[in-house]
């Protein structure tokens, strides 16, 4: 795989990131990711930069075979496009698989694609199919099938589908369905899309759990019933609430295999135990589960303490408190006003919520989204704090007198974290509660809440996120924010595939979206889980995954 | 005795109904369709989606109609959805738009279809089924634990009122009646099955008890059902024993000179088990009750946590499934109590 990689051109960019490092100006993991996703292996990138790919899978002291049983929330299946849950895409990881693997060190890794090249220009991309990779039926896995799910990927008509709006560059926009000559099979391995317009996260995006690949006998509904995949596993059963299992498919030979190692495990049990830590640690100490889905707040100390391991990763996870701009609160529209959220966000100290909601575990934030580790951050210093200007700024607006409310859902951390945002507006001295509701009513209409708290997670490119969320009318824009500049930026960001020149750009955006008063953004959160010593290569993925061919047990 | 038990069934087939039609209009509300549509689609989905959605598949209709579907006395609907699918109720999404010949109308309770569970993605039959199975084995540990423990104490406390015996067993009884499943359950594991105590004699989840209980794993959940019982019931025991004891029929075996302890397993026992048979019988309602939070607390996936989960997403023909049963088993629970009453008490009669 390497040789075939050597042969192909560098794409330009790369070496120049490679400088970078050089000079100092890019860390490890930032070049990782940008060199990666241009269609350079993570060898060929390790060696760009003088030093040699790690070697991540510990394969000497595995041991072949057990049953490994993780505790994790067991969703119902779907439609892979409509996954809303890194759980669920975990549950069928095992046999569906992805066309790219998004890696711990934030590269980017060909799964059922060898390699890919994108132009310069970041339109046409060229995939070039694994070769003798089969279905786990017996079929052929070709380019015909990457063509096929990318083309479902498309169909924005579908109800639910969370990949069409991240391949708006595929999308014919008056059929809603992919555009005729978007994606172009030239032979059997090959695969070549033509963007309308340039996307750079085109490869992340299809590391992302909605885009596991189907074969073509499926047609929607529950993966476990239909079954076939490309994956080392086959699904044995699912329970929702209970209990998902699947086992090591011994009829099918894994392309894997060769190529990274693997599998270790017979048998993967995943149990519900609800969503209350405290479960999870009774699970832990009663010895029920080997693997923690993510430990978090307190119990990761009370974790170390009974004697389980500990992972960690540092992600671009966070929580944004943002305003929705359009709800109207008994007639009026609290936050329509930029003054009301500018002032608001000015009155809350970030390292203090970070301080008292998640105990230091991570990164202070800057209110606009864009994290230290993404390629194209820039630096424009943290966010203004002065409660006492806010309580002034906010004094001059139509809602002096207003009683605020900022709703969060009852999940330890991010209960903790509202407390204090709370508390910090309280004592700038204005009126502000704090409404707590369980899962069951929170996420019934979340979207439309005037003020309350969303958490996200880690997404490798900065542009991935702020498209999604910040864009006027996006799907899964629930601050309702519409700013014209703001998509101008951003269609700007979007086309430059060098991080360094969108740097530029960036640091705009993020300006206005700070400016605009769009969220009151606390903090990064690195990302925990626990297993019980003898886990091997279970390591927290910064994106929640499991990488289920690489789990084992020690030998 | 014939019209007293008609009579019964029919008061029991009465509540079911109403007590369904109140949990079907509260979960047709507007507010948790439109949660359920969210659950079932997408989270991130808009009004117009969720709105299709819930036209798509029936759930638009007039509630009285919907209602007359699920109990079965109304054909079930076909609707062709604006994605193109036709979808029926009783034979989900229709290949090519058309009902088979042979595809039956009606579908709902009467027909013996208990519908569809939209969480677990399962029939609500089967699911019901596997989870009253579950907390049957539960419920039948807790009763062997309960009932002889709280006769025990129940008939020593009573048999000497005012004694130290009694004072000490009703001060245990009392406080375990009076501490709440959710207050014994936490203390219990952060006693016995924290690491933090040191104790851990027991494990503080019962999930691998669902298919392999052990003492370690199901003695807490057992335990903190049965204390909660068995305190009540006791005090019942101790109050009827103490007054049997007092009766005229009692100083006059005494009087002959009959032993203490024959006196109390021969004369005493069975009148002083009149009383405490009724509260046993009518504790399986209370149960019921108890398995909520115990399963929940020590996730033991039972009934009660099925109650809990169906609530919790609102998936409506789940918790009708669920609302029946817990119906039928309060009211034949009563029943048997009646009937046993009579039986052990010549003196009432039934009709």
């Amino acid at each position: 795989m390497t040789h075939t990689m050597q042969t192909k051109t560098l794409h330009p960019a790369a070496k120049l990131y490679a400088d970078e490092y050089k000079a100092g100006l890019l860390d490890r993991r930032e070049f990782l990711t940008r060199a990666t996703s241009l269609g350079v292996t993570a060898a060929a990138a390790y060696g760009l930069i003088g030093l040699s790919q790690p070697v991540q899978a510990q394969t000497a002291n595995i041991q072949q075979g057990g049953t490994l049983r993780i505790q994790t929330l067991v969703k119902a299946m779907k439609d892979p496009r409509a996954y809303d849950w890194s759980e669920i895409g975990n549950q069928s990881r095992g046999f569906l698989e992805y066309l790219i693997e998004y890696q711990n060190d934030g590269s980017f890794r060909g799964m059922l694609l060898e390699s890919w090249e994108v132009s310069d220009d970041a339109k046409v991309y060229t995939l070039n199919v694994r070769p003798g990779v089969t279905w786990n039926n017996g079929d052929p896995f070709t380019a015909a099938d990457v063509a096929r799910n990318i083309a479902g990927w498309c169909d924005s008509a579908m109800e639910g589908n969370s990949m069409s709006a991240r391949m708006g560059g595929l999308i014919d926009a008056n059929t809603g369905q992919a555009r005729d000559g978007a994606i172009e099979v030239v032979d059997d391995t090959t695969v070549r899309l033509n963007l309308s317009a340039p996307d750079i996260a085109i490869i992340a995006n299809m590391s992302d759990y909605p885009s596991a690949i189907v074969h073509e006998s499926y047609d929607g509904g529950d993966v476990y019933a239909n079954g076939i995949g490309t994956g080392p596993f086959r699904p044995v059963s699912i329970e929702v609430g209970v209990k998902a299992i699947i086992e090591r498919a011994t009829d099918h030979t894994w392309w894997g295999t060769e190529v990274l190692g693997g599998p270790y495990l017979d048998r993967i049990e995943f149990i519900d135990y609800g969503t209350d830590p405290a479960s999870w640690l009774a699970a832990a100490e009663s010895g029920e589960v080997d693997l923690l889905y993510e430990s978090v707040g307190d119990f990761i100390d009370i974790l170390d303490a009974i004697g389980w391991s500990k992972t960690e990763t540092v992600t671009a996870a966070t929580l944004v408190h943002r305003f929705n701009q359009q709800t109207e609160v008994d007639g009026r529209v609290p936050y329509a006003d930029r003054n009301v959220r500018v002032a608001l966000a000015m009155m809350v100290d970030n390292a203090v919520c970070l301080e008292l909601g998640y105990n230091g575990r991570g990164q202070v934030a800057e209110n606009h989204h864009v994290c230290p580790i993404h390629p194209a951050y820039a630096d424009i210093g943290p966010a203004p704090f002065d409660p006492a200007a806010g309580k002034a700024m906010l004094d001059g607006t139509d809602f002096a007198d207003y009683e605020h409310e900022l709703i969060t859902l009852d999940d330890d951390w991010e209960r903790n974290t509202g407390a204090s945002v709370r508390a910090q507006i309280a004592d700038a001295g204005v009126n502000i509660k704090h409404t707590v509701l369980p899962g069951s009513t929170f996420w019934n209409d979340w979207t439309k809440f005037p003020f309350s708290a969303t958490t996200w997670n880690h997404r490798p490119l900065d542009v991935q996120v702020l498209s999604l969320a910040y864009r006027s009318g996006e799907a899964w824009n629930e601050s309702g924010y519409a700013n014209p500049e703001f998509d101008a930026l951003m269609a700007d960001a979007l086309s430059i595939a060098d991080a360094e020149k969108r740097r530029d750009v960036m640091a705009k955006v993020e300006q206005t979206l700070r400016d605009d008063g769009v969220m009151i953004q606390p903090f990064w959160r690195s990302l925990y889980n626990h297993h019980n010593g003898n886990v091997v290569n279970a390591e927290k993925h910064p994106s929640h995954e499991f990488h289920l061919y690489k789990f084992g047990f020690a030998a | 005795m014939a019209f007293f038990l008609l009579r019964r069934i029919a008061t029991m087939l009465l509540t079911a109904l109403c007590l369904t039609f109140i949990v079907f209009w509260l979960t047709n509300l507007a507010p948790n369709l439109e949660k359920l549509a969210k659950n079932q689609g997408n989270v991130r989905m808009t009004d117009e989606q969720v709105a299709s959605f819930l036209q798509d598949r029936g759930y638009a209709q007039p509630l009285p109609l919907k209602y007359a579907q699920w109990l079965g006395v109304a054909p079930g609907w076909v609707i062709e959805g604006r994605d193109g699918t036709t979808r029926s109720r009783c034979n989900g999404a229709l290949e090519n738009g058309v009902l088979p010949e042979d595809a039956r109308s009606f579908c709902g309770v009467l027909q013996g279809d208990w519908g569809y569970s939209t969480v677990f993605q399962d029939g609500v039959g089967s699911i019901i089924a596997t989870r009253l199975g579950l907390t049957g084995k539960l419920m039948f540990w807790v009763m062997m634990v309960m009932v002889p423990g709280a006769l025990i104490i129940g008939v020593l406390a009573g048999m000497r009122e005012g004694s130290r015996t009694d004072r000490s067993l009703s001060t245990v009884s009392i406080i375990t009646t009076a501490t709440p499943e959710y207050v014994s359950g936490v203390v219990f594991i952060a006693v016995f099955a924290s690491t933090a105590f040191g104790l851990r004699w027991f494990n503080g989840s019962a999930t691998s008890a669902m298919e392999n209980a052990t003492f370690e794993n199901f003695t807490l959940p057992v335990m903190t059902i049965a204390l909660y019982g068995m305190g009540y019931i006791a005090r019942m025991t101790r109050a009827s024993m103490a007054e049997v004891m007092t009766a005229q029929y009692i100083r006059t075996a005494r009087l002959k000179g009959v032993s203490f302890p024959n006196i109390v397993l021969k004369h005493a026992l069975r009148n002083a088990l009149i009383a405490p048979f009724t509260v046993i019988m009518l504790q399986f309602p209370w149960l019921l009750n108890g398995v909520v939070i115990v399963e929940t607390l020590f996730n033991y996936k039972g009934f009660g946590w099925t109650l809990v989960q169906a609530a919790g997403n609102n998936d409506i023909e789940l918790l009708l499934g669920v609302s029946v049963v817990s119906v039928f088993v309060v009211l034949i629970t009563q029943l048997i109590s009646d009937i046993g009453y009579v039986y052990l008490n010549p003196r009432i009669s039934v009709s």
